[in-house]
């Protein structure tokens, strides 16, 4: 069988995680290189972050696009119900995820830290944010793709729609799997 | 033209080319006052002649966004205009607040304005491009309002598409993002910090809603691509613009008294800006490559695929050259700026405006599609010899902007800013005659609503095409 | 059309190595082990993860032309940038 020459979903959704991903690249690049010249600093306040919390959640994402791979397998096959399952599954973990980050940011912000505490705590809050809003736009699009395999408007014949919304996701789960161990455990 | 009360938009078109002839003339004197310092002093000194310049910018580029969706929501809803009558006299409101209030500029100094018009009583006035008197400040708020009902209830009662809703978003935010003119604290951080939630807000968010969505509307109508294919990049497009525009006012709030965190929310927000718009240039040509027919208005073509290209450069590249901190530390206020200020402007809305006038003008004075062979090739002319001169404006400008960080900031012994600025005068002399240039551009393009409007139509490969 | 089953279907072995991964991270995370042999082998496994996601949930591998290489020519962006960065810090 030949090899198709586009990636699954509208291609629209791909020039937009190209684009995505160019600003978390960027961002991430501007987090190590600053870590660079402020050597100290960072490794200091790394250690106040919860590692435990970040496994939970790198769990989470990961299990998330799982079961998000689960239901475009099963659009595929032609069950709409299935795939509709799958989806709600993977929104719980999504949910799952933001709870407990949010946790996270409640415990730094009852310390009193914010953007301007130091550099580090400016570069840990503005990355996870921007992922954090990154997490509630897939989960708004998973959301919607859920409901409308719900109604069926979803075939093994035609699904982009599943693939469109799966292949972003995925997306912001790629990201997180730099984003943990670059700021959470590197030192 | 396939509803009646589309035929409003003539109005707002017309009084946009007008006064942006007005612009150019201002623009002109201001340019000659940066060679001859004293050039028309004490009559209309620099600081009101500029105020003129830009308010003239602005006013006319939101005559011709408003003649813009009186054209195109009733084609996209598919129904006449709630008001029709609302909208020809909001723009008789809206053309003598703005006259008298560029009269005022001219005829009386500052202060003197000021205190005919109450300033007192609640001070707005004197802020960069929020110069406009208070009273002034509420017509516009009027209109505004007046303006969104009529837009929005057409858009209500109508078909809801992707591109009046767009629109629709975008026009609702620079009603809103201007509310912020009226806010004026006292600590000067948070004057500006708010200045630029109207003037930021504005160029590099809502008003980029307003252009994708009217490009996007010029490419279904000349290209005769499907809508969902053109809806789903206005989707990704002002989805990309919200997200660097929107953080990326940070690239304003370096040096004003702000927190650090935005020298990098602003550097990495703002670095991203250019995304949308090189979307946009990618977009506009891959449609013109897929389209299914080949339209007979190619001046209206031609300003849609100038509007990709130079937005990007303008906005784009330009922008992206002095916006990250490190550079910006250098470069803040100087020629490179006002590079920067000009092909964007150029680039990006004015050239989406001439490029919906282009297209509706014709359908609005009668025509089936499009003008005569002649006056196009006229208009076409007018599109190169303005936007080549921007192009080399741009140029001088940044090469003035270049040597000015250089001698008065970058090198061991800086000089003075006056002395620095006779320094450069040559590039200033440059810009200048370029400046006449457009300005010959300009009349060609008006020239152009005049001639060849007896001849026929512009065909298709020698076929007549129907109605579009 | 039959694949040959390893009990488990592909993504779920590509899940489960995922999960293992993710383990071994949090594990040199949680004890603070530092050091260039520390870090830069959680780093090269957030790339290698990154690389499973792309071609296995994302279906890149199943993608002819360049479109192929899009998720791997940004972890390797990426991946040179950080590693230039923390090298001389580590």
């Amino acid at each position: 069988m030949e090899k198709p020459r586009w990636p699954p979903g509208d291609l629209v959704i791909w020039i937009f995680i190209l684009a995505e991903l160019l600003a978390f690249g960027i961002f991430f690049a501007a987090y190590a290189f600053t870590r660079a010249n402020h050597v100290e600093l960072f490794n200091t306040y790394q250690l106040t972050l919860d590692r435990n919390a970040a496994l939970i959640n790198t769990v989470a994402l990961i299990t998330s696009s799982y079961f998000v791979v689960r239901a475009v397998a099963s659009i595929r096959q032609d069950d709409s119900r299935r795939c509709f399952h799958w989806l709600l599954a993977a929104l719980a973990m999504g949910t799952l995820f933001l709870l407990v980050k949010s946790a996270e940011y409640h415990h730094h912000f009852s310390q009193g830290i914010n953007l301007s505490t130091n550099t580090f705590y400016m570069f840990y809050l503005s990355l996870t944010f921007f992922h954090f809003l990154h997490v509630i736009l897939g989960m708004v699009i998973l959301l919607a793709v859920a409901l409308k395999a719900r109604r069926g408007c979803y075939s093994a014949a035609e699904h982009t729609g599943v693939e469109t919304g799966a292949s972003y996701w995925h997306m912001v789960d790629l990201v997180w799997m730099i984003l943990f161990p670059l700021v959470y455990v590197m030192r | 033209m396939k509803y009646q009360s589309q035929k409003v938009a003539k109005l707002y078109f017309i009084a946009a080319i007008g006064l942006f002839v007005g612009q150019i003339l201002f623009g002109l004197i201001i340019g000659a006052q940066y060679i001859w310092g004293d050039f028309l002093f004490p009559t209309l000194p620099f600081n009101q002649a500029r105020a003129v310049h830009t308010n003239l910018l602005i006013v006319w580029l939101i005559f011709g966004f408003m003649g813009a969706a009186y054209y195109l929501v009733p084609e996209e809803a598919e129904t006449d205009l709630v008001m029709p009558w609302l909208a020809k006299l909001m723009f008789w409101i809206f053309l003598a607040a703005g006259a008298a209030t560029i009269v005022g500029y001219i005829v009386m100094p500052f202060a003197d304005l000021a205190k005919l018009t109450q300033n007192d009583l609640f001070p707005t006035m004197g802020r960069e491009f929020l110069e406009q008197p208070t009273i002034t400040k509420l017509g516009i708020v009027v209109v505004a309002l007046a303006f969104l009902a009529n837009i929005g209830f057409t858009i209500l009662k109508g078909r809801k598409t992707v591109i009046n809703l767009v629109l629709l978003m975008g026009l609702t935010g620079l009603a809103v993002f201007f509310l912020f003119a009226f806010f004026n604290p006292t600590n000067i951080v948070w004057d500006k910090y708010y200045w630029w939630w109207v003037v930021h807000l504005w160029v590099e968010g809502v008003w980029e809603l307003i252009l994708g969505s009217i490009l996007a509307f010029i490419l279904i109508k000349t290209t005769g691509v499907d809508r969902e294919v053109i809806e789903k990049w206005l989707y990704v497009i002002i989805a990309m613009t919200l997200i660097t525009g929107i953080v990326g006012t940070g690239h304003h709030y370096y040096w004003i008294g702000t927190p650090e965190f935005w020298q990098w929310w602003g550097s990495i927000f703002s670095a991203l800006e250019p995304i949308p718009f090189f979307m946009m240039t990618v977009f506009a040509f891959n449609m013109v490559n897929k389209r299914r027919r080949n339209h007979p208005n190619k001046a209206a073509v031609l300003w849609a695929l100038g509007t990709a290209v130079m937005a990007f450069l303008g906005a784009g590249v330009w922008g992206f050259l002095h916006t990250l901190a490190p550079v910006n530390y250098y470069t803040h206020g100087t020629q490179i700026t006002a590079a920067h200020g000009h092909m964007a402007f150029y680039g990006a809305y004015v050239m989406i405006n001439l490029a919906i006038i282009s297209y509706a003008m014709p359908l609005l004075r009668g025509r089936e599609a499009a003008n005569s062979n002649k006056s196009q090739v006229l208009e076409m002319w007018s599109f190169w010899l303005m936007t080549i001169s921007i192009v080399f404006i741009t140029l001088f400008l940044t090469a003035a902007g270049i040597l000015q960080v250089y001698l008065q900031r970058f090198s061991d012994n800086p000089l003075p800013f006056m002395v620095v600025q006779s320094k450069i005068e040559l590039f200033y002399v440059l810009r200048e005659l370029t400046g006449l240039v457009f300005l010959a551009g300009l009349i060609v393009y008006v020239a152009s609503f005049f001639v060849g409007s007896r001849e026929p139509e512009a065909t298709v490969e020698g076929e007549v095409v129907a109605a579009s | 059309m039959n694949e040959p089953r390893f009990l488990l279907r592909p993504c779920t072995w590509v899940y489960l190595t995922l999960l293992l991964l993710t383990f071994i991270t949090w594990f040199v995370g949680v004890n603070h082990l530092s050091g260039r042999f520390f870090a830069f082998l959680v780093f090269g496994f957030a790339l290698l993860k990154g690389q499973l996601i792309g071609d296995h949930f994302m279906g890149l591998r199943w993608v002819a032309g360049p479109w192929r290489w899009a998720i791997f020519i940004w972890l390797v962006l990426v991946g040179t940038l950080v590693t230039a960065a923390f090298w001389r810090t580590l």
